[in-house]
């Protein structure tokens, strides 16, 4: 026990035996750090933590749909089925506005979100369409809708929905590696005979297999893994700044050393700008 | 704690306010940038390696200003910047 306080002592505390510094901010250290942080990359880069195109998002169709019957169960509304017609439909969707190069509800030729739920085969009483691109995590796009006044909490929350279907398809948009996720929501006509509705805990529905040839879920989170790693690092090396800077300036320690300050205020930005970087866009 | 700290950082930002904008002010233009271009993978890496080259470059100045310059300090502003693109490469551009 008092081997690991005095470990930690010399990781964090400056004082004599540590030339005045927290050792975990020593330049052997960060050289350490630097290696680990470029064997990471390395190892991410011919890993699992992006798909054949070179894209990296942590989104499911499952966590999806999931997230979006919490809010609706939150509202005391009943939950959306998956549907695999309307999961064709946002399929379809998707590869048009990479066909066309457009970003919108409408296309440039004029087909509508209704055109494609109809065409799927669709025959809907109410229909609706949500938009995103470029998120990484699945509760970044569920959180972006539901806080948007643009109509995305509206339809997410419509009670007369019963049916909901999605697609995450990549793709080069604007000349931009792009992840698209199109949800469309439905209720059938009470006449039409839709296919039968697949639950999101049940089998893979058709979409679904259809998006799997083109793009690739990691089984374990390997972006949300590095993500954390990201975050944990950097409020590591913060807290042994702080401690640094305030022990050196409590024993008026005066040493050949970069500003801490300097490398607090770095350090902040970046990581706001990490969290930043997580948020796409939505229309 | 915090009250040592705050008084130290005020202290350092008093005597140094001229540098510490000039961080400031490049790190809220990082901010703004990649808010305006959020999504675009390439655009948002290039701004990310501009900062941490900005911060390089601020940091050999603020130590050549106070006459404090030392290739340790130079090495230890270099090692910060290159661990942070890298980490961060693996969460904008695998």
């Amino acid at each position: 026990m008092e081997k690991i306080k005095t470990f930690i002592h010399h990781l964090f505390i400056p004082h004599e035996e540590n030339n005045f510094r927290a050792k975990s901010l020593h330049t052997d250290f960060l050289t350490v750090y630097l290696v680990i942080a470029f064997l990471m990359m390395l190892v991410f880069k011919q890993g699992n933590i992006r798909d054949v195109l070179g894209f990296a998002t942590d989104i499911s169709i499952e966590k999806l749909a999931q997230l979006t019957n919490e809010q609706r169960q939150k509202n005391n509304l009943s939950p959306l089925s998956l549907n695999s017609t309307l999961s064709l439909a946002a399929q379809k969707k998707a590869e048009n506005m990479f066909q066309e190069n457009y970003w919108s509800h409408y296309s440039p030729d004029g087909k509508t979100p209704w055109d494609f739920i109809l065409g799927a085969g669709y025959k809907y009483e109410y229909a609706g369409e949500n938009l995103a691109k470029n998120f990484l995590f699945s509760n970044g796009v569920v959180d972006a809708w539901m806080n948007s006044t643009a109509g995305h909490r509206e339809n997410i929350l419509k009670r007369e929905y019963t049916e909901v279907g999605y697609a995450i398809v990549n793709g080069i948009l604007n000349g931009e590696q792009t992840t698209l996720v199109v949800q469309e929501f439905g209720k059938p006509m009470a006449n039409s005979f839709p296919p039968p509705a697949v639950q999101a805990s049940e089998s893979i529905p058709q979409a679904e297999q259809i998006i799997a040839q083109k793009t690739f879920q990691p089984k374990i989170s390997a972006l949300k893994f590095s993500f954390n790693l990201n975050v944990i690092f950097m409020v590591f090396l913060l807290l042994a700044l702080a401690l640094d800077l305030y022990y050196a300036s409590k024993f008026n320690v005066i040493r050949i050393a970069g500003k801490n300050t300097a490398h607090l205020l770095f350090i902040i930005f970046i990581l706001i700008g990490l969290f930043m970087s997580t948020i796409g866009t939505i229309i | 704690m915090p009250k040592l700290l705050y008084s130290h950082l005020k202290k350092e930002f008093k005597n140094h306010l001229f540098d510490y904008l000039l961080l400031i002010t490049a790190g809220i233009f990082f901010l703004i940038l990649l808010n305006i271009f959020r999504g675009q993978r390439v655009i948002e890496f290039f701004i990310l390696i501009s900062f941490a080259f900005f911060y390089i470059i601020w940091g050999v100045y603020h130590h050549i200003i106070n006459e404090t310059l030392h290739l340790k300090t130079v090495v230890e502003y270099i090692l910060i910047a290159f661990i942070i693109i890298f980490l961060l490469k693996i969460i904008i551009l695998p």
